[in-house]
């Protein structure tokens, strides 16, 4: 079969919605892998086109209202929202930069968007799937490396250890809501 | 009985001390009032003599249901029980308690919108209403059984489409603390005693028939489709408790807690709720597991699945299943509750062995679920295990009880969180046996009375909860401001209210509530963050007025206060807008009634003003503001001793709280120095009568 731009594109497309539906980003690098070869031995017009595959995303993002481009640290990121929304895939990316990343700016949108500290045991739950171990490693490292001063923690009378960003969220508040989150509400069912 | 659709037609009147049965047509009598709450206060108002005791055979129990009972309106299963509450203290005042389940549709069905109780049967009696057929039988043979015998027993008689609601052995010997339960598991409480001192056991209902609705059918289905597109979880939180693919926001104390591997691990074979976009309305009953929410992720494995009411998508009952139960306690491994019902067994203990939330947990749960539910027992909204635990841990029942008695219990089991502990306090409560048992089932004004406590003192302690009257707080002053405070202030139980806490607690992030906040109740103060409160606002007023006259209409209605209303929705096209026009359009169409929202709401504030207006009569006074509208210390302090308005606190300031009271108030039409009712007030209401009636004793303002 002879693929042109157009078909390529479609099929790109149609493979970001898909990853999309599945709760996943798809990156400029894995597309590159899954297109790029194909589409430059194929494409008949590829010599007077002179557009490459960074081209097509950029067209393509252009003209479907659906598609949106996440800058990473590594290659961007790709999603659709038809299937994922720009919440979901933000969370998605921080998760692909490591835990770090997913953990402290998680704990500062719910702290500065929220005004709520979050559980330390959501992390173990999806879509964040990290191991206690890690989210306690992760802590830790965090109280010695630059730019992450802001992230500590406080706990509800149950013992239950919750983070916030002191950026956004006041120390006595966060442990009044935290205290409210873990205890108060369950007496007000 | 005229054109209308929605109503059955027909209030049933059955007087235990003659005999006599007879019927009132629903539409002539108390169209004005719509039905449920509506039609309790009505009949309180008009038959009930001042003085007349809870268990005076004048009084009357009501049992009564709303135009969209039965029919397809979502979340329409709530019958409202009216009579003078038995724990209200130091008098007993009206109040309605409210049990879902499938008794509201079957009594429709049965060509009811209501059943009045009165009188005193000469020995025990359960009613029978089979369509046409209404019969009152000996229940002699049932008499001194628990719920799920006495329902068995008449389920066999009437067949396994009835419903029966029953009352325990708490409500047989009149211990006000005691419900009646519909199903085995839907109940209402503060009624079984009432009930008991009728010699009224239970009644069953079979009814085969339907309800016409008014209007056209193809604009139903699309009125039922459209309120069904509006719903969120349960209690009405329209955000996920996780982060999803489809959502913009997620909040983890939301009771929307189905998603991908989240599983209900006792179901016949493995259910994964999946993600439950907000579209896909064939899949809302997946979308909360309230066993889980409340007693932790352990209730996901034990989940077999969801239950609930008449045309309700939400399933809040949860069907639990636990092995280990049957051979450490004897009781059965399948039990099914929400919310307060889940919590009754656990919420006696300190704290188990492995955790709150643990295995010991979940057992006590299931053997209060048990034993609550089958001897019928009320908590108060658990206001009953957190007097128990005061009065222990204070010293207080050792130094009441006498060392007989109060080695009788084990208090070793009970301080290691045994589960065991509760075969041993249950069943005394019930019978009233000894001290103890008998104090406990009293409710909390009586038992603090009897033994000479302060009411004060108990309204010191935030951790205690305790509100005014005998009974807590229900969404108060710590989680909805000014708002719930005054919200709680108007009812003579617990106020059972939850608009204003559904909305709160939706999930959506607080600038978004704020707007729409600005579009319900005219400015963004209207609601503030939890533990920043800010200074009293006239939105905040319009917002508790507009919360009470839901909850009046939903409970008249026969829809559920626990899961509207639906300002709000999960549905990110429309701003997460809902529609506060959905009670009307559905009381329009089934009824055929043209009333638009505003005139509806007319309604719902003449029927609450009646409420008002028993309180005031049955009180002898017109002061509510200051003996009624009372509020407990706790609300104005701060064990940190933060001011009010600073964030962390959920502190009040007594000044701000005044004039909070005053523009309520005024938004009410009622006088500011006494907080009663103006007579010009009831004169636009329609109730011309009953503001003569209380003038005639000095008890309208001036």
């Amino acid at each position: 079969m002879v693929r042109t731009r157009e078909t390529v594109a479609e099929s790109v497309a149609a493979l970001i919605r898909k990853r999309s539906a599945a709760g996943e980003l798809i990156s400029a690098t894995e597309i590159a892998d899954s297109w790029q070869d194909e589409y430059l031995a194929s494409s008949p017009d590829k010599e007077g086109s002179g557009e490459d595959m960074e081209g097509i995303l950029t067209r393509l993002v252009h003209e479907n209202k659906d598609l949106h481009k996440l800058s990473s640290a590594g290659s961007p990121c790709f999603y659709s929202d038809l299937h994922m929304t720009a919440a979901y895939a933000q969370i998605a990316l921080y998760k692909q930069e490591g835990p770090l990343q997913l953990i402290a700016e998680t704990v500062r949108l719910n702290s500065s968007e929220y005004q709520r500290p979050v559980a330390l045991d959501i992390f173990t739950q999806p879509p964040f799937n990290l191991e206690y171990d890690q989210i306690c490693d992760c802590l830790s490292i965090m109280t010695t490396m630059a730019g992450y001063g802001d992230i500590v923690t406080t706990s509800s009378s149950a013992s239950k250890i919750y983070l916030y960003s002191t950026v956004h969220l006041d120390g006595e508040h966060a442990a009044m809501l935290a205290e409210w989150i873990d205890v108060g509400q369950a007496h007000n069912p | 009985m005229s054109g209308y659709g929605g109503w059955a037609g027909k209030v049933l009147r059955i007087d235990l001390s003659t005999g006599r049965i007879w019927t009132e047509d629903t539409v002539e009598q108390y169209k004005d009032y719509l039905g449920g709450t509506g039609i309790g206060y009505k009949v309180m108002w008009d038959e009930v003599p001042v003085g007349t005791k809870p268990y005076d055979p004048e009084n009357r129990i009501i049992f009564a249901v709303g135009p969209l009972a039965g029919t397809g309106a979502p979340c329409n299963g709530r019958t409202a029980i009216t009579t003078l509450w038995p724990t209200c203290w130091p008098v007993p005042l009206v109040a309605s308690g409210h049990m879902g389940g499938q008794f509201a549709a079957k009594l429709k069905y049965a060509g009811y919108d209501a059943v009045v109780i009165q009188g005193k049967a000469l020995r025990p009696v359960w009613l029978m209403i089979a369509d046409q057929k209404v019969e009152i039988h000996d229940a002699r043979r049932i008499w001194g059984q628990g719920i799920r015998g006495a329902t068995a027993a008449i389920t066999e008689i009437m067949g396994l489409d009835a419903v029966i609601a029953a009352i325990g052995p708490a409500g047989e010997n009149l211990v006000p603390m005691s419900v009646v339960i519909s199903s085995v598991s839907h109940s209402a409480g503060g009624i079984g005693s009432v009930m008991g001192s009728k010699n009224f056991k239970a009644i069953g209902v079979r009814g085969t028939g339907s309800i016409r609705i008014a209007g056209k059918r193809e604009d139903w289905e699309k009125l039922i489709n459209y309120h069904l597109s509006l719903l969120g979880a349960n209690n009405q939180h329209v955000v996920p408790n996780s982060p999803q693919p489809w959502a913009e926001f997620y909040d983890p104390a939301t009771r929307w807690n189905a998603s991908r591997g989240r599983r209900w691990g006792a179901a016949g074979h493995l259910v994964d709720t999946g993600t439950c976009a907000p579209h896909e309305t064939n899949r809302i009953a997946y979308r909360s597991n309230m066993a889980a929410f409340f007693l932790g992720d352990n209730a996901w494995q034990h989940t077999v699945r969801g239950s609930g009411c008449t045309s309700c998508p939400i399933r809040c009952h949860t069907i639990l299943k636990v092995p280990t139960v049957a051979a450490k306690y004897g009781i059965p491994t399948v039990g099914q509750n929400t919310c307060v019902g889940f919590l009754f067994g656990r919420s006696f203990f300190k704290e188990f062995s492995d955790g709150p939330k643990g295995m010991t947990a979940l057992e006590a749960c299931m053997v209060g679920m048990h034993l609550s539910d089958d001897l019928g027992i009320w908590c108060n909204y658990m206001q009953l295990q957190r007097d128990f635990m005061k009065l222990y841990y204070d010293g207080v029942i050792e130094k009441k009880l006498g060392s007989r008695e109060f080695n009788s219990y084990s208090w070793s089991k009970y301080e290691q969180g045994d589960p065991a502990f509760l075969f041993e306090l249950l069943p005394r409560i019930a019978g009233k046996e000894g001290e103890l048992g008998t104090v406990l089932g009293l409710g909390t004004g009586y038992m603090l009375e009897r033994w000479g406590l302060s009411e004060e003192e108990w309204g010191k302690d935030k951790d205690l909860s305790y509100w005014k009257m005998g009974h807590p707080k229900h969404h108060g002053s710590e989680e909805a401001g000014q708002c719930g405070l005054l919200i709680n202030l108007m009812y003579n139980r617990d106020a059972q209210c939850h608009s204003h806490t559904n909305f709160l607690r939706n999930g959506l992030p607080l600038p978004v509530q704020k707007k729409l906040a600005a579009e319900l109740w005219g400015a963004p103060e209207a609601v503030d963050g939890l533990g920043d409160y800010q200074p009293m606002h006239p939105a905040k007023s319009r917002m508790a007025k507009w919360s009470l006259l839901r909850k009046e209409l939903h409970d008249s209605l026969s829809l559920c206060n626990w899961m509207g209303p639906w300002v709000a929705s999960p549905l990110r096209e429309r701003g997460y807008r809902g529609d506060d026009s959905i009670e009307s359009m559905l009381y329009r169409l089934a009824t055929g009634d043209d009333k638009n929202r505003m005139e509806l709401d007319k309604v719902g504030e003449r029927i609450f003003l009646l409420h008002r207006a028993l309180t005031i009569r049955g009180m002898g006074t017109k002061e509510m503001r200051d003996r009624h509208d009372r509020i407990p210390a706790w609300v104005f302090a701060d064990k940190a001793g933060k001011a009010p308005f600073t964030k962390g606190t959920t502190r009040l300031d007594r000044d701000d709280v005044q004039v909070a009271l005053d523009m309520f108030y005024d938004e009410l039409g009622w006088d500011r120095a006494t907080g009663a009712p103006t007579h010009e007030t009831y004169r636009k209401f329609g109730l011309d009568d009953v503001a003569s009636s209380l003038a005639k004793n000095n008890l309208l303002p001036p």
